[in-house]
């Protein structure tokens, strides 16, 4: 079964056509890549998907439900890490957790916290002011709190940013692990290198449209490569 | 500063929009300033009203100073103010936050302080104001704004240094105002106004001299840099007394500058301000307002900043990512809001009694309540969880202040009328009030949605 079905998803802002009559098929289990350059269009597909942006037309399905008309439910189901933002500053990144257990009804949140302290190397911070923190000890925590509730499937936005190379490799890890347990990743990034490195499948976006879906591994070129035809411009390695 | 400020409301609400702000406030000042004139009020007093009321609002600006120094201090946080855009350059964060308050008080100036003395203008000429005095008076409302942000900032930057020293000079402050009133006067701009001359301008500056001095340079930013740890626990206890965003609402209330002080600072200036305008207004006039129904109304609408502060650390669009939906968010956000204003309302109320009778008091402890409740409702319904965007949005503006009249303005004529007529006055100010909690309700509920859809689109 596919985990996201998108059929010619359009999204104006304005006069600007963010999306441009978007398709994509995602199976289930899959760490998918969606690249692009600025602007193309990558947080607005991940923003709609989820449920916090509707779009001008077309249709989508996110583990069979329709994230325009049943948000919550998709939400429920979903993480999300989106781009630049923060934990709450004038929470610790505990009190975070625990808030995001609140909401989404998690049983066992302390033992989770715990869990996920452990693998992104946060327990030492855990009764720290957000506010405190270094950025990348606060993405650490926007990520534990996108899979604190085990969801099956998972959208993230630049995971990588702002952590050190040692934790980039331990998030790297940790994300194929999550994917090879039979769940899925939908991540966005504008790094090709990020793409090819994590992704099973990459989908090159630029002006709101798909220009192609491909396996990094079956290009003989590589995805560099590929993005630059695609996008049709100059790139320099990430 | 000052460009960058114009093009952020320019390009937020569109340039005719935020141009159209001081005409409609010159109007509005006009209007109302005219309404006063009609009741038997004398020029002098609506004057010193004036003074009164810009002093208020200043002492509101100022409380900035609480903001910048959460930002300040929280260099990469989600609390960002135009300041921070030049954080890079090699200035001082201490003289940054000064140009900032002066770059404030000009730009006050310019869209709200000289269109209400334009809209005075007729009021004033009619009562018997000469044109320098106008003139002069533009001069002394402008002086009294500066030294309510003045006053302000350095009680945020005296709070950064020693919370002892603060608690004392406040009590200082409060003891003269009560105590030695027509002397303290002296040393306002208001001071000026009321006796023009070289020595009551000496004096009358004199005051605001020094908060604008102290006010940046007791500013520190770096106070308590070190990282805060807290009880891991307290989120806990909270969420176990009431629901997660409440809990979540008042952590972020009390571990933000000011704490949960920066409510009752608000509330009792506004306490303040409204005891001095019914003392004026009984010495002026044959009234005998009521207390308990001019604070409780007074107090009700002053809850808008109390809205602000428990809303302030939060991107609504966060809680799109969560499956549980804004209505119990903005409910948390309720529950918070009474809890924060609610405690300090009824001291205030109670602290009415060395001036009112206790009876006349109960019905603003009705009272209060219901107008909060009105207050949230069309905050969180017109504004979402950006109240602070209503001043310079014009039409929102217009919108926000025609919805707080519609109750203000009958609640204030009940309490212009108890004297004459207290069982009726009484009977109708309940009454208003609780019609407009019932809108302030069916708002709040409406609320969510209205975001929920605004946000996606």
């Amino acid at each position: 079964m596919a985990a996201i079905e998108v059929d010619g998803l359009r999204k104006e802002y304005g006069d600007v056509a963010a999306l441009d009559g978007l398709d994509l098929t995602v199976e289930a289990g899959e760490l998918y890549g969606l690249l692009g350059p600025n602007g193309s269009g990558k947080t607005t597909t991940i923003e709609i998907l989820t449920g916090q942006r509707t779009p001008t037309a077309g249709e989508a399905r996110v583990l069979g439900t329709d994230p325009v008309t049943e948000p919550i439910e998709v939400r429920r189901s979903i993480g999300i890490l989106p781009e630049r933002e923060d934990p709450p500053s004038f929470l610790t990144p505990r009190e975070y957790l625990e808030f995001v257990g609140d909401v989404r009804s998690i049983p066992d949140i302390d033992d989770r916290i715990a869990e996920w302290a452990d693998v992104l190397d946060f327990r030492g911070i855990l009764d720290t002011m957000s506010s405190d923190l270094s950025e990348g000890e606060r993405q650490r925590v926007m990520l534990a709190q996108v899979f604190i509730h085990e969801p099956d499937l998972a959208f993230i936005d630049e995971p990588l940013v702002n952590l050190d190379p040692l934790m980039q490799s331990e998030v790297k890890a940790t994300l194929r692990e999550y994917c090879a347990d039979g769940n899925t990743l939908f991540l966005s990034t504008h790094f090709v290198e990020v793409a090819e490195q994590l992704c099973t499948e990459v989908g090159i976006i630029a002006d709101g449209r798909l220009r192609t879906q491909r396996d990094p591994a079956t290009m003989d070129d590589g995805l560099l490569s590929a993005y630059e035809t695609e996008v049709a411009r100059e790139v320099s390695p990430q | 500063m000052l460009i960058e400020e114009y093009r952020l409301h320019a390009e937020l609400f569109g340039r005719e929009r935020f141009l159209a702000f001081p005409v409609l406030i010159a109007l509005l000042a006009g209007g109302g300033l005219s309404l006063f004139a009609l009741t038997g009020t004398a020029v002098g007093t609506l004057a010193a009203g004036l003074h009164g009321l810009v002093f208020f609002f200043g002492l509101q600006v100022g409380t900035i100073g609480l903001v910048g120094r959460d930002a300040l201090r929280d260099v990469l946080g989600d609390v960002t103010l135009l300041v921070f855009s030049a954080r890079t350059l090699p200035v001082s964060r201490r003289r940054l936050l000064g140009v900032f308050i002066w770059k404030d008080i000009v730009y006050y100036l310019c869209f709200f302080l000289t269109p209400v003395v334009v809209g005075f203008v007729p009021v004033a000429l009619t009562g018997g104001l000469t044109v320098p005095s106008l003139a002069l008076l533009w001069l002394t409302v402008a002086g009294t704004f500066a030294l309510g942000t003045g006053t302000s900032l350095a009680l945020a930057g005296i709070a950064t240094q020693n919370r002892g020293v603060l608690v004392a000079v406040v009590a200082a402050l409060v003891a003269a105002v009560v105590l030695e009133p027509a002397v303290m006067v002296q040393f306002t701009p208001y001071g000026v106004f009321v006796d023009p001359g070289v020595r009551t301008a000496a004096t009358g500056l004199l005051a605001l001299a020094v908060v604008l001095v102290a006010g940046p340079l007791s500013f520190d930013p770096t106070s308590g840099r070190a990282l805060r740890r807290t009880d891991p626990s307290r989120f806990r206890r909270l969420r176990s007394a009431t629901d997660v965003h409440t809990a979540r609402s008042l952590l972020e209330v009390t571990r933000s500058s000011g704490s949960v002080w920066k409510v009752g600072f608000s509330l009792g200036v506004l306490f303040g301000v409204a005891l001095l305008l019914l003392d004026r207004l009984a010495a002026a006039t044959t009234l005998d307002p009521s207390g308990g129904i001019a604070f409780g109304t007074l107090l009700g609408l002053g809850t808008f900043t109390t809205y602000n502060w428990v809303t302030q650390a939060d991107d609504p669009a966060e809680y799109l990512r969560y499956p549980d939906g804004l209505q119990a968010v903005f409910r948390g956000k309720l529950l918070a809001f009474y809890a924060c204003a609610a405690p300090f309302g009824a001291a205030y109320l109670a602290a009415g009694v060395l001036r009112y009778p206790a009876a006349d008091l109960l019905v603003g402890i009705a009272v209060f309540p219901l107008v909060a409740l009105y207050v949230f409702g069309v905050t969180a319904y017109l504004t979402g969880f950006s109240a602070n965007e209503l001043l310079f949005d014009t039409a929102l503006f217009a919108v926000y202040g025609a919805a707080l009249a519609l109750v203000s303005v009958p609640l204030l004529v009940a309490a212009l009328a108890h004297g004459t007529a207290p069982v009726t006055s009484t009977a109708v100010a309940v009454g208003v009030a609780a019609v407009a909690a019932a809108v302030g309700a069916v708002l709040a509920v409406r609320a969510p949605r209205r975001w929920h859809d605004r946000l996606r689109r």
